[in-house]
């Protein structure tokens, strides 16, 4: 990484840090976007309170995805569940065609408003890039590694802990990432349906006509989006690199 | 000794292997061939069990491989195929050390087994052991997949098609590398291969596989002297069939007493490059010398041909 | 060897969703009343939810289907099997809401219950199987595709759904929705069109341009990485300014608040995929083409237009196909910024937790995302045959 690269990341990290601890400090910027001596800073509650709890939401909807996703992948790719392989892959085809905000819609007359249809919402979306990836990772081990593991007396068990999930690995990433970046957006949407998130900023700002709120609501998830989906993508070329394959830098 | 008892295998209606028996001695190397569907892979992975034979057993030194579980069946036999699926996330140390590891060996040994074998095969440790496959040229990568094959000392060793995509010259020198490896360690070897000469060269017994069935399990030299079938004949070539049968036969068989003028010849070359040297260099005869140098007699055109003729006849 | 017995071979995956189908018919409730829009709703199991012949015909059928589900393996047999189930019990969801709402009650609402959605889920997953096993080519999964829509049209002109709460929302706001539709095509639509017209020289430059390429790539996939709102937000406040400050903005009716946010940023989130998947799709022609058509005397303009593009052009369509998904989802968001579309009914049912009206915004909006889906890849699919077949 050129000492540019490091510079600009460092640069944007500690602005979106300050920016969430200290937002009086831009206070400035903000003021000519408002009127009638409205706020010009969110002062409903703490932007750091709520991007904490945005990561959070994210976090763990994108673990549970990925627990689940990856075991299901594991499944459909072995002997037993072979007959579930071809519906499954139909049915991420047509998962990914429901737009996240569908599901959070038709999650919260099930379950109530807050975080539960957030969670919910994020989880089921989540799923679908994870499993196809790890579907994908899997099934693209050659059949010859796989020959030679077998041939060299590998049971089951030790075929994919030592060589087929290990290979798929930097795709699997590649799939938590996209999760990642599709969660971080549905859990801003998730403020309409009252979870605490980023998105009740940009909301109060559409609700109260303050454009203030709004730009800097924006401007606070995409940096986070942003540098979430770079650190991400670093550690994806980390794993690649320490399996001896240096990935093309597809982004 | 391994025995292959009447193995046969059948996939539907389809008959891959059919009835096939013979036998490998302690350190021989039994090469099969025959033409492309033959069922060669099928029978060297009836061998590690990788395919279920549904008639016949594989004897290892007297025990029926059928009464072995699997993986430790596995663990004992060495096994390289064409494309040596070596493992890509996996540096060429640890990729050696597979089997080693699943067998618990302890740390020590398994760093000092890795470098005496990359030393055998003339990787230097320093710049290899950390390397990935993908780092390493064709010819490097087939030999840490026998390196590889080789790491827990198996008595046997099977290998399907392991020069097969190395370019001829590369190939040759593997050959060469293979043979001496194997004259050192004492390994049995049944090789799956196209080629007939690489048959030929590394051969001590051949089996000639068609249409699923086992003509002839022989020697090289009654390969060519005693073809059971018109499709060895044709296998093995009419037309090279003398040339054949002079690289099988050293110098030393057909040397006579006395001397000759010229650039001379050791005793270990073939008779087929001693009649190569002869007509380019453009005379009946050519010293011969040991390998310290010393003249030990002559060849001549004259006497290569008489050996010819009787070994054909 | 063959044997001549049959036997009774359990498929796993009929196995589950016959297990589903059970679940549905015994546990769960075939659909909801409610005495009015907002209270809660009390359950009715299938069998109380039909005229008792209408109850016992349609558990028959389900019944079938399920066996069907676990014994039958042709394909073709399955599918019929699961057609046969969705063209009973979705008439079936219709005629139940008439049933169970007391004559002359107008504040009734009858809505489908888990029990429905489960065994739509069933024979659904059923049916998908079945198409997936048939592996038909591009055309049978457009005729298919027209089936169900013909079959889902006649349902709703024939009225049998309209004592459905999900119908009587639509029937309260007919107009409306009609109106939102056409928003809400306009925006994937026309933000598609957009990228396209920007995206393909964009495309073709960068895959001239090496120098282009990279920072090209890099910008665009940052600005697909900013969640959909965000990027709204951002949108809002440079746009506000134009209408408050240049009259010609004002006139186009762009406003800080409303479409052109949406709009804008809708097509800016379709550029990476046409962009990226031009620049692919272009230089995957093999060399040895372009070299003959070099050879052949072709000018530059004629090799790209009769060799490159058509080569390239399956690529191209792919991007153009993650773009119409991506956007019919998106373009729901539109409403929450005053964009309009089908997402209008989904927060306003949020707003008001009445989930038929969610559904009301939510249903089309899968509807148009599956077909564009489903025409697409038939589209490429055929383009990749005229082109050179794979396999
Ligand atoms: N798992 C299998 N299922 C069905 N048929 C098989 C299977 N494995 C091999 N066959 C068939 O068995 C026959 C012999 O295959 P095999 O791989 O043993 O041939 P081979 O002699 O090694 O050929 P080649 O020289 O091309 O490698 C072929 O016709 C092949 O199609
Ligand atoms: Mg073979």
């Amino acid at each position: 990484m050129s000492t540019r690269a490091v510079t600009f990341r460092a640069a944007a990290l500690l602005l979106l840090v300050v920016f969430v601890t200290r937002p009086q400090l831009f206070a400035f910027a903000f003021v000519p976007l408002t009127a009638n001596n409205a706020p010009a800073i969110y002062n409903q509650g703490s932007l750091l309170a709520l991007t904490l709890s945005h990561v959070r939401i994210v976090f763990l909807a994108t673990l549970a995805s990925t627990i689940l996703a990856v075991a299901l992948a594991i499944f459909v790719t072995r002997p037993a569940g072979r007959e579930f392989l071809p519906l499954s892959r139909s049915l991420v085809n047509i998962g990914q065609t429901f737009p996240p905000i569908a599901v959070l819609a038709i999650a919260v007359p099930l379950v109530g408003f807050g975080e539960k249809p957030t969670f919910i919402a994020l989880f089921l979306y989540g799923l679908l890039p994870i499993f196809e990836n790890t579907l994908a990772g899997l099934t693209e081990v050659s059949p010859r590694t796989l020959e030679a593991a077998r041939g060299m007396g590998m049971n089951a068990w030790q075929r994919l802990w030592q060589v087929e999930l290990p290979l798929a690995l930097p795709v699997i990433l590649a799939g938590i990432r996209l999760s990642v970046i599709i969660s971080l957006g549905t859990a801003t949407i998730g403020s309409t349906v009252a979870a605490k998130g980023l998105g009740e900023v940009i909301i109060a700002g559409l609700q109260s006509n303050n454009v203030a709120f709004i730009l800097q609501g924006g401007l606070v998830v995409a940096l986070l989006a942003v540098l979430i989906h770079d650190g991400l993508g670093l550690a994806e070329r980390a794993a690649a690199r320490r399996l001896g394959r240096p990935l093309d830098e597809i982004a | 000794m391994i025995e292959i008892e009447h193995l046969s295998k059948h996939y539907g209606d389809n008959i891959v292997v059919d009835d096939v028996s013979f036998a490998v001695g302690d350190g021989e190397i039994a090469v099969v061939v025959g033409t492309s569907g033959a069922g060669k892979s099928t029978l060297l992975r009836m061998i590690n069990r990788l395919v279920v034979p549904n008639t016949g057993r594989v004897l290892i030194d007297g025990q029926d491989t059928a009464t072995l579980p699997e993986d430790e069946l596995r663990h004992r036999i060495g096994y390289v195929i064409q494309g040596y699926g070596l493992f890509p996330h996996r540096t060429v140390a640890e990729n050696i050390s597979t089997v080693p590891r699943l067998l618990g060996w302890d740390r020590r040994r398994i760093a000092a087994r890795v470098e005496e074998l990359l030393d055998l095969f003339q990787l230097d440790p320093g710049e290899f052991a950390q390397k990935f496959p993908h780092q390493l040229s064709g010819g490097q990568q087939q030999r840490v997949g026998v390196a590889r094959a080789l790491a827990a000392k198996p008595a046997l060793l099977l290998m399907d098609e392991p020069f097969g995509s190395l370019d001829p010259v590369i190939r040759g020198k593997a050959q060469d590398d293979l043979l001496a490896i194997q004259r050192r360690l004492g390994t049995t070897i049944v090789l799956v291969t196209h080629d007939m000469n690489e048959a030929f060269h590394l051969g001590d017994r051949i089996a000639v596989m068609d249409q699923a069935r086992l003509l002839q399990y022989a020697k090289p030299a009654d390969l060519l002297t005693h073809p059971a079938e018109a499709f060895v004949e044709q296998l093995v070539g009419t037309a090279e069939r003398p040339f054949r049968l002079l690289s099988l036969v050293t110098v030393k068989d057909a040397m006579e007493p006395g001397s000759a003028e010229g650039e001379p010849i050791t005793v270990s070359a073939t008779l087929r490059d001693a009649l190569a040297q002869l007509i380019w260099r453009g005379r009946p005869a050519l010293p011969v010398t040991d390998a310290s140098g010393a003249p030990v007699g002559r060849i001549s055109v004259d006497g290569i041909l008489k050996h010819g003729r009787a070994s054909l006849s | 060897m063959p044997t001549l017995r049959p036997t009774l071979h359990l498929d796993r995956l009929g196995s589950v969703i016959a297990g589903l189908i059970g679940l549905a018919l015994v546990a769960s409730p075939f659909v909801t009343y409610r005495a009015n829009r907002i209270v809660s709703g009390e359950g009715r199991l299938l069998f109380d939810a039909l005229p008792p012949a209408g109850a016992v015909g349609t558990i028959l059928v389900v019944i079938g289907v399920a066996l069907c589900a676990a014994l039958a393996h042709r394909p073709l047999v399955r599918l019929a099997a699961a057609s046969l189930g969705l063209c009973v019990i979705f008439p079936a969801v219709g005629v139940s809401a008439g049933f169970v709402t007391p004559v002359g009650n107008t504040f009734a609402r009858v809505s489908p219950a888990i029990g429905f959605w489960l065994l739509a889920l069933a024979f659904a997953l059923l049916a998908a199987d079945a198409l997936t096993r048939l592996r038909l080519g591009p055309w049978g999964r457009l005729a298919a595709l027209s089936i169900a829509a013909g079959m889902l049209a006649l349902l709703l002109l024939s009225g049998a759904w309209s004592d459905l709460s999900l119908m009587k929302e639509y029937a309260n706001r007919a107009e409306s929705f009609w109106r939102e539709g056409r928003q809400h095509l306009w925006l994937a639509f026309g933000s598609m069109g957009a990228a396209c017209l920007v995206g393909l020289p964009l495309g073709l430059a960068s895959h001239r341009v090496p120098a282009l390429r990279a920072a090209l790539l890099q910008g665009l996939s940052i600005v697909q990485t900013i969640p959909s709102i965000a990027l709204f937000g951002i949108l809002i406040a440079p746009l506000g300014y134009l209408a408050a400050n240049v009259p010609l903005a004002a006139a186009l009716g762009i406003r800080g608040i409303g479409a052109a946010p949406a709009f804008i940023a809708l097509f800016l989130y379709s550029l990476l995929p046409v962009v990226a998947n031009t620049m692919a799709g272009l230089s995957q022609v093999p060399a040895d083409v372009t070299e003959a058509a070099r050879g052949m005397g072709l000018s530059r303009r004629q090799r790209l237009v009769q060799i490159e593009l058509p080569l390239a052009f399956p690529v191209i369509l792919a991007g153009i196909r993650i773009v119409l998904v991506q956007n019919l989802g998106l373009a729901t968001i539109a409403a929450l910024i005053g964009g309009g579309g089908f997402g209008t009914f989904v927060f306003q049912g949020i707003g008001q937790t009445a989930i038929d009206l969610v559904l009301l915004g939510a249903l089309p909006t899968v509807a148009l995302s599956f077909a564009a889906a489903i025409i697409l890849d038939a589209i490429i699919d055929l383009t990749r045959r005229g082109g050179h077949d794979r396999d």
